[in-house]
């Protein structure tokens, strides 16, 4: 591992800044709408501009990238904690059903509401509290004398998603015409400036896991070398990887509430970045969370303004971007060093 | 790490406690399973003999089958049917549009499974005819199409002076809305079908028709054909003078305080935003003449009533 200096550290997350910064004005630049540049950056930064070109990049654009960034950054960091807490380089920010149990509740609302007089707009509210008491039930299964190791945790994980997507399915098939279409794009994933009503607690929450994710890195390096390991080097292992997971899980529960089940931005962006800058932690989950933004606003602007007039959901676009870039890291990484 | 798991007395718990959640799962899985076979098996009580037994996976055809006065002749229709005619609610069902139960139709011995062309409907219709029933296939994206399916329909209840006195009243009522919106202003319109995602009336569809009928430009047509996944940005940009959100559960005002959010559309400046009942308007069913006189209302405001009644006159005048 390469020695991790201040300097580096501020070089690397420099760049990753940059390259956020860049990608959010660009997605704030395009779209089916034939907008100028000017006419962007006279609403952007003079706060003027017709009422249509204000609607348009404030009321349209803003609140998807900003939904974007937030749910980026919280999947890819999720995606880096999980992969060294559970030591499985496979883990994704689902793994753990917390995103199952926020699905499910969610996915209850949709297909359920009109029978009981929810609005849909309840549907992040209920995915949230869905991801809370799944974050609980991981808690109290992750409790207990001497704790679950990784694997116990993992294979609860599997076997709450097959729960959650067991009723996922079965809720899916009594819903009606609607009602299916939206659980199939909530089953894809996708940003929606409507959503933004939920930015407040979806920031805060997202917010709250990364501090705890940036503050306990070093714990990370050392868990992920393994519990003993990380016992031995003074870390209290079972306190911390609750912590971490409690705090992850709320960001993922989170995220699932307002975007759905975007996949691979938890998988590609942390592995990619583990290839460029090395498994230090405390290095690499400031800029996981900048890519992880970086890369769903870019997919993002990709799904709504590749054919116009439509919108592709932007977890396919995730999925057809990071699935193939995934498989030529993995082909690079057999030849270099292994996965953590 | 399996005996880890049993050892614990926090696992046993937890284990127990996925036993007992797998327990409910699969007794309310048979209790759902119960609550539907016996309906599905007692079929209610025959058709009169000259009618045919008839199962609808589609709303709009059973909707057709109930106007024309033979819902007797309907022995078995999917769920979204029965959700959208409540007095066919007794009628044993067959499951949803995409996934209705073969076993549940094959049950009900029907002479005739009518559904829709499209979709993944066709594939249980080809499936149902490698069981043996006749499947009939309707086409309903287009105004003519509907029409023939009233006139079809019809013939196969044996109730053909109904369904063309239907067809009728539809043509009227279209040669009505056209002769009284001549002359009025062509508001730039969007169907919106369902708001998040975003679903619109695109082109080539009996919808666009009714639209272009009532004197309305469709915007959605320039999205694509059909019913596409819309984009916000486009219908912002679009700059629509009257939105029709037909948006499950939505009512006027509700749907006026969500398109406020982007102040720069036209139809949100006039107030010009409307929603409409879904199931009056957007069914291709055979109720055309209403939706065509409600769009037309929606349009141009309830003013056209009188002369859309002034221009039927002549016609029903006996």
């Amino acid at each position: 591992m390469i020695r991790l200096t201040p300097a580096r550290l501020f070089t690397v997350v420099a760049i990753a800044a940059a390259a956020l910064v860049a990608i959010v004005l660009g997605a704030l630049a395009t779209g089916p709408a034939p907008l100028s540049l000017t006419e962007v950056f006279r609403v952007l930064v003079l706060g003027e501009g017709t009422d249509g070109a204000r609607d348009i990049v404030l009321g349209v654009r803003l609140p998807r990238v900003v939904l974007g960034v937030l749910v980026g950054a919280a999947l890819a960091t999720a995606g880096a904690v999980f992969q060294a807490l559970l030591r499985n380089p496979l883990a994704d920010p689902y793994v753990l059903g917390v995103s199952g149990g926020a699905a499910l509740a969610g996915i209850a609302v949709l297909a359920l509401g009109g029978v009981v007089a929810l609005p849909t707009q309840s549907v992040p509210l209920a995915a949230f509290i869905g991801g809370i008491v799944a974050t609980g039930l991981l808690y109290w299964v992750s409790g207990g004398r001497g704790g679950s190791g990784p694997t116990g945790l993992l294979l609860t994980g599997v076997v709450f998603n097959a729960v959650a997507s067991a009723g996922i399915v079965f809720l899916a098939s009594i819903a009606g015409f609607f009602e299916g279409s939206r659980i199939f794009l909530w089953l894809i994933g996708q940003l929606s400036a409507v959503e933004i009503d939920a930015a407040g607690l979806v920031g805060a929450s997202v917010l709250l896991g990364l501090a705890v994710a940036c503050v306990f890195a070093r714990s990370l390096n050392l868990l992920a070398l393994g519990d003993e390991s990380a016992a031995e080097l003074g870390v209290p292992v079972e306190s911390h990887r609750r912590i971490l997971l409690l705090a992850t899980s709320l960001m993922v529960g989170a995220a699932v509430s307002v975007s759905g089940l975007i996949g691979f931005v938890g998988l590609i962006v942390p592995h990619a970045l583990r290839l460029l800058i090395g498994s230090d932690h405390r290095l690499l989950v400031p800029a996981t969370a900048l890519c992880g933004a970086g890369f769903l606003v870019l997919s993002d602007t990709l799904a709504r303004s590749l054919i116009d007039g439509r919108e592709l959901p932007v977890g396919a676009v995730t999925a057809l971007l990071g699935g193939p870039l995934f498989i030529v890291l993995l082909r690079r990484s057999q030849s270099r060093s292994r996965l953590p | 790490m399996i005996a880890a798991m049993q050892s614990g007395s926090p696992r046993q718990r937890c284990a127990r406690s996925f036993a007992f959640a797998f327990a409910f799962a699969i007794v309310f899985a048979f209790g759902v399973a119960l609550g539907v076979a016996p309906t599905a098996a007692i079929a209610t009580a025959d058709p009169a003999p000259s009618l045919p037994r008839l199962v609808s996976l589609n709303p709009s055809l059973t909707a057709i089958v109930e106007r024309l006065g033979a819902d007797e002749a309907l022995v078995g229709i999917d769920d979204y049917s029965a959700r959208i005619a409540p007095a066919l609610a007794d009628r044993p069902r067959v499951g949803g549009l995409f996934d209705p139960s073969l076993e549940a139709v094959m049950t009900l011995r029907p002479d005739r499974v009518l559904l829709v062309a499209g979709l993944e409907q066709e594939s249980h219709g080809a499936s149902l005819r490698r069981l043996g029933l006749a499947v009939e296939v309707f086409e309903n994206e287009r105004y003519e199409q509907v029409l023939s399916n009233i006139e079809r329909i019809g013939r196969m209840v044996g109730q053909e002076a109904r369904a063309a006195e239907r067809i009728d009243a539809i043509r009227a009522m279209r040669a009505a809305v056209e002769h009284a919106a001549a002359g009025r202003a062509r508001p730039r319109t969007v169907i919106v079908l369902d708001r998040s995602p975003l679903y619109l009336v695109g082109g080539e569809t009996f919808l666009d028709e009714l639209l272009a009928a009532v004197g309305a430009i469709n915007l959605g047509a320039e999205v694509a054909k059909g019913y596409p996944r819309g984009s916000l940005e486009w219908l912002v940009a679009a700059a629509p003078e009257l939105v029709l959100d037909l948006s499950p559960q939505v009512e006027t005002e509700g749907a006026l305080a969500f398109w406020q959010r982007w102040p720069s559309l036209p139809a949100v400046k006039s107030g010009r935003v409307l929603a409409l009942d879904a199931t009056r308007v957007s069914l291709p069913g055979p109720d055309l003449d209403r939706a065509l006189r409600e769009l037309a209302i929606a349009v141009h405001g309830e003013s056209i009533e009188m002369a859309i009644d002034r221009a039927l006159a002549p016609r029903s005048a006996p």
